[in-house]
């Protein structure tokens, strides 16, 4: 499974989505779930999937599904897409 | 008046919002006057709250006015809200303006994003002395209440003003939601020592929370609050004016409580730990700052102007030395009682001033208490109470199912009798209470067995 992939499916396991909705529009604006509960239930998904330790700045920016996966690229954990 | 309100300095701020907006008690006073020239009588009104200045105007000009507010979120899912509307029958309600067409009730008068609406309901009459109504769940949407006076909020702000030592000085970062018991006690405790509330109903993981925070000089928070802000490394961070954190709400982990104690300890900072409930207008016990390292978890003792003891199981009431047993409070802040119906707005006061927790506590040789489990039936997760029995009911109205809940603090265990209804029970339940769907866990069972009082005896 690529690293995508993997990050896909915490998204469709902590939203219960289908991995079909996920795209620039899956934010917390259009996400009626999206609150602090779901964001760092996201956030520590992926820092043990990836073996990861985001920052302050990186968990209070996890607020839409592309500052997610920019944040993962920055980490050099997604290539740069 | 209303918490004293017009002996504060009139231009001192009182509350500042996420907007950047302020108000000074001046202003919550003049409001109050407008507030009464558009609803000159005593009735009662419903406040969809949201933690903005507007909604606050609308809980301090109808506590000022004799006005009964219930005080509900304003988040609060449709049917639960007209259940409530219809078994209440306010005949107001003062709610945000983005919901004033949707509701399509006649606009009074709008101001600081709010609008009084007229619902058409008629006048109830109400007990003389009852103040305010919440609801007993913040979740469940249950149509309990808990019927408060006009002393208890005024005894729970004076207690809460002693067991902290506030004066005017202070700015209390308050994010717990206004239609909670203790996110009102913040407000209603900073109010009378004159101080500054910082009200937010942002996301603990909003840029704005943290900057807010800065300023402040006391945060309170329930333990997944506490969650939020270790995650986020806040121990690390730069707080000069934060002096007190405080929790309620639920318990803490051990490992939590020592990090905080030892955070506040290393910095000079004092970490507060309370215990309290709805019943008993938010606070009852809290642990003096001095022991948090040595009384890993305890509760404390007493709130000032209040008392505590524990029946044990022979019946047995003390107040001092060991033992254990159920935790009983008495004090000025125990509440009048529920209603469940519209007549019950006018019965008095049922519980006298005594109120039998439903916990199970211990006391040590020192005299503080330690909550050690639980008589009655509900849970409280991320600081939401979650009523069994409501969810139980819930769930066997909507789906042709038997159905048994139990659990912890951590997650909702629901047995049910069929297989194919899980997905859309977890759905019901998450949309119900606001639950994060990895909190409910569904366990499918073929027969949930009752003795024959109706009790389940299996599970």
């Amino acid at each position: 499974m690529t690293n995508l992939e993997k990050l896909n499916n915490i998204f469709v396991e902590v939203f219960a989505i289908d991995a079909t909705v996920l795209g620039d529009g899956f934010d917390k604006t259009s996400v009626d779930s999206w609150d602090s509960i779901h964001q760092l239930s996201l956030t520590s998904a992926l820092e043990d999937e990836f073996d990861i330790m985001m920052d302050a700045e990186d968990i209070l920016a996890c607020t839409s599904y592309s500052n997610v996966k920019s944040i993962l690229t920055k980490m050099g954990v997604l290539e740069i897409c | 008046m209303f918490l004293d309100l017009d002996k504060k300095d009139k231009n001192s701020i009182a509350v500042i919002d996420d907007s950047g907006n302020s108000i000074t008690y001046g202003d919550i006073c003049d409001f109050s006057k407008v507030f009464a020239s558009y609803l000159p009588k005593r009735t009662l009104i419903f406040i969809l709250s949201e933690n903005r200045i507007g909604s606050l105007l609308g809980y301090t000009s109808s506590l000022i006015n004799r006005i009964v507010p219930l005080i509900l979120s304003s988040k609060t899912e449709k049917g639960l809200y007209r259940n409530l509307r219809d078994i209440y029958k306010p005949e107001y309600m003062w709610v945000p303006n983005e919901m004033v067409d949707d509701l399509n009730y006649e606009k009074i008068f709008s101001d600081f994003g709010y609008s009084l609406v007229k619902t058409g309901y008629s006048q109830k009459a109400m007990y003389d002395e009852l103040s305010l109504l919440l609801p007993t769940s913040g979740s469940t949407g249950s149509p309990k209440l808990v019927r408060h006076s006009y002393r208890n909020i005024e005894a729970n702000a004076y207690n809460v003003l002693r067991m902290f030592n506030l004066t005017s000085s202070e700015k209390a970062m308050a994010v717990l939601p206004m239609h909670y018991t203790m996110g009102l006690s913040v407000i209603a405790s900073h109010l009378l020592a004159g101080a500054t509330v910082l009200l937010s109903g942002r996301s603990l993981l909003d840029k704005g929370f943290w900057e807010m925070l800065k300023e402040a000089t006391s945060f309170t928070g329930v333990p997944y609050s506490y969650d939020i802000l270790m995650k986020m490394r806040f121990t690390r961070m730069d707080l000069p004016n934060l002096k007190i954190i405080t929790q309620g709400g639920g318990k803490l982990t051990p490992e939590m409580f020592q990090a905080l104690a030892s955070y506040a300890h290393d910095n000079g900072k004092s970490f507060i730990p309370t215990y309290g409930q709805s019943e008993c207008t938010a606070r009852m016990a809290y642990l003096p700052a001095e022991l948090a390292l040595s009384k890993t978890c305890s509760i404390g003792v007493a709130e000032p102007g209040g008392q505590l003891s524990i029946i044990d199981n022979d019946g047995n009431e003390t107040f001092t030395g060991e033992a254990q047993g159920e935790m009983v409070y008495r004090g000025e802040n125990v509440t009048l009682g529920y209603a469940t119906c519209l007549d019950d707005l006018l019965k008095g006061d049922e519980n006298h001033g005594v109120m039998h927790t439903g916990d199970l506590a211990r006391r040590d040789a020192d005299g503080c208490y330690y909550i050690i489990g639980r008589l009655k039936r509900f849970l409280k997760i991320f600081g939401l109470r979650i009523g069994l029995d409501e969810i139980e009911g819930l769930v066997k109205s909507e789906f042709d199912v038997d159905c048994y809940c139990k659990g912890n603090d951590e997650k909702l265990q629901v047995l049910i009798t069929r297989g194919d209804l899980v997905n859309e029970i977890v759905s019901f339940i998450e949309g119900k209470t606001h639950l994060f769907h990895k909190n409910i866990e569904t366990i499918v069972v073929d027969e949930i067995l009752r003795n024959e009082a109706g009790k389940v005896i299996n599970q």
